[in-house]
């Protein structure tokens, strides 16, 4: 039986997808795959997990999110936009000229954004900086930090896996948006990391697995932190790409989407349905 | 000419030491290289402002930059190469493009590491860092500069990259404020204007000397900037001279040469002589050998200028 904030959550991210397909068309199109794939995390890291505030930003002992696989930051955008954090006609900018919201988060464009990613294999070492630094000024403040299972081969995050464990990171708190696609294909045909968690905890994380797509699950992870004391924290999410959009659902070739007009009425007519639904 | 020479580790590490009491924000990042980088010191009286990180240059980059956006102030030492190329992108984007105040020194730059060869070289460094926008780039090019551009550089706000070689540093210049930005004009002259920076510009204001005892006479600019490039001070130096020759540790393809290209090239263009170390992967060996190989010795660097003179 879920709970009545998880249904609220649920909505939320409903919200949130709708929010991404706005962007889209303003911009003709996105990363639709990757940003639909995480963004139950995010809308459950914003509305339930972080101390944040969107009217102070800048908040001192605020946890910290880095999206280190940046091309999934229309989930950021809609989560920040549907939190109140700017307006939400700023998402008809998306990708435009001069634009707070391009293709990648800009830390410098857009509040609530904590670095500029992009290139992949950048926030788990910023991550550790953070919490690092956070912890030298006595905060309590917690840095969440997504990374796409095909970023993991980029070689930086397992340097990063060494710091976090070496300076025992437990307020780092890492998602895997293990949704099992990348450009090429499947994830274990073009590199595998499986498995994922064991080589984390090799390396002296705590873990777990859940259903990224699940908000019930993904509450119950965050409220989990600290898994261990002492250790930094993985979840591996093995999430859906293009979850919220039939067509786009574990297809990869909705990892960047140019939609037809067609297809557009369906994604957001699919969204209506699926809040009406949750009314009723 | 005689002077009294220094250690430039203990100059780097006494610097930030200092300025540590001052500034509680100061933190020194280390891949396996700050205690070799003089700062010791720092690292006994402030351990809990120290992270080592092992040989991990990439997260050296990304870790000082996190820690930036925290407030703090990182202090990344290690030999130049693998401050620059090796982590470059995480240069471009985590201090770059993300702006954030975090001060690296390249040390052992040039040909210091000589008979380690080009794996250790730093022949590339200035070139790289002046494509990142918003990065100054120091090459301070005795002991009092290495001095004042330490402390210029803790004390600027946003990112610095700082080149030094660590073989010992005499004192030429007297302690003086260092101003970011500024050239020094250390020899007036009509016939040609050298510019030149680090130290390696030792050569050249002996080249001058006897260049001057030839009957040529040679304005000497020390340019312990490179970014952002002194331009008023090289305009004035085409203006008065005509002719202007560039002196660096450094390939000839992307340092102060290029630099001083681009300015005359955009406001005052005249023939610009490059001496520098050519575009190869040059042998290991002892450090006079290489750089004779370059003509980067006083001879070479007179030679050069005498040819350039006569030919321009």
């Amino acid at each position: 039986m879920k709970t009545d904030e998880i249904k609220a959550l649920e909505r939320i991210a409903v919200r949130c997808r709708q929010n991404v397909l706005r962007m889209i068309r303003a911009n003709g199109s996105g990363h639709l795959g990757p940003a639909y794939s995480c963004i139950d995390i995010v809308t459950a890291l914003y509305f339930h997990g972080m101390n944040i505030d969107p009217k102070n930003p800048k908040k001192e002992d605020r946890d910290i999110f880095i999206l280190s696989a940046g091309h999934k930051g229309m989930a950021q955008y809609a989560v920040l936009a549907e939190a109140g954090f700017f307006d939400k006609g700023i998402l008809d900018t998306f990708g435009h000229f001069k634009s707070p919201l391009p293709g990648h988060p800009d830390m410098h464009k857009l509040p609530g954004i904590e670095a500029s990613t992009g290139s992949l294999g950048h926030g788990l070492n910023l991550a550790c900086g953070v919490a690092l630094g956070k912890r030298q000024d006595g905060l309590n403040s917690r840095v969440f930090v997504i990374i796409g299972d095909g970023e993991l081969a980029e070689g930086s995050n397992w340097e990063a896996a060494a710091i976090a464990a070496y300076y025992r990171l437990d307020n780092l708190v890492v998602f895997i948006d293990n949704n099992g696609l990348q450009i090429s294909g499947r994830t274990k045909d073009v590199m595998s990391f499986e498995p994922i968690a064991a080589h984390f905890e090799g390396f002296g994380w705590a873990t777990r697995q859940i259903r990224g797509n699940d908000m019930a699950e993904i509450v119950a992870a965050i409220d989990a932190v600290p898994f261990e004391k002492g250790k930094p924290n993985l979840i591996v999410a093995n999430t859906i790409k293009g979850k919220g959009f039939s067509k786009a659902e574990d297809q990869v070739g909705y990892h960047y989407w140019h939609p037809k007009a067609e297809e557009m009425a369906l994604a957001e007519k699919e969204l209506e349905d699926e809040l009406v639904g949750m009314r009723a | 000419m005689k002077f009294e020479m220094f250690d430039a580790k203990k100059i780097i590490g006494d610097v930030v030491a200092a300025e540590a009491d001052l500034n509680q924000s100061i933190v020194v990042v280390s891949t396996d290289s700050a205690p070799r980088s003089g700062l010791g010191e720092f690292i006994a009286k402030y351990p809990d402002r120290y992270y080592e990180l092992g040989i991990m240059e990439q997260a050296g980059i990304g870790v000082a930059a996190g820690l930036a956006t925290t407030g703090k102030t990182p202090v990344f030492c290690a030999p130049a190469p693998f401050t620059t190329a090796r982590p470059f992108e995480m240069f471009k984007i985590d201090i770059g493009y993300m702006r954030q105040n975090v001060k690296v020194i390249g040390r052992n730059c040039g040909f210091n590491y000589s008979d380690l060869g080009p794996t250790h070289f730093g022949l590339e460094d200035i070139a790289l860092v002046r494509l990142i926008p918003g990065v100054t780039i120091l090459a301070p090019i005795d002991a009092s500069q290495l001095k004042g551009a330490m402390l210029a550089m803790l004390r600027h706000k946003g990112p610095v990259y700082l080149r030094i070689s660590t073989a010992p540093l005499p004192k030429i210049f007297d302690d003086a404020d260092f101003e970011i930005g500024k050239g020094i004009i250390v020899r007036e002259g009509s016939d040609v204007a050298v510019i030149t920076t680090g130290e390696i510009s030792c050569n050249v204001f002996e080249a001058a000397e006897v260049l001057a005892a030839r009957g040529i006479s040679a304005m000497v600019i020390a340019m312990p900037t490179v970014a952002p490039i002194d331009e008023e001070l090289i305009i004035k130096a085409a203006r008065q001279t005509g002719r202007i020759v560039t002196v660096e540790e450094h390939y000839v393809v992307g340092g102060l040469g290029s630099a001083v290209c681009e300015v005359c090239a955009k406001s005052l263009p005249v023939p610009v002589r490059r001496l520098g170390v050519p575009m190869e992967f040059l042998s290991a060996g002892q450090y006079m050998d290489l750089i004779e190989y370059c003509k980067l010795d006083v001879n070479g660097i007179t030679e050069s200028i005498m040819d350039f003179v006569n030919h321009s």
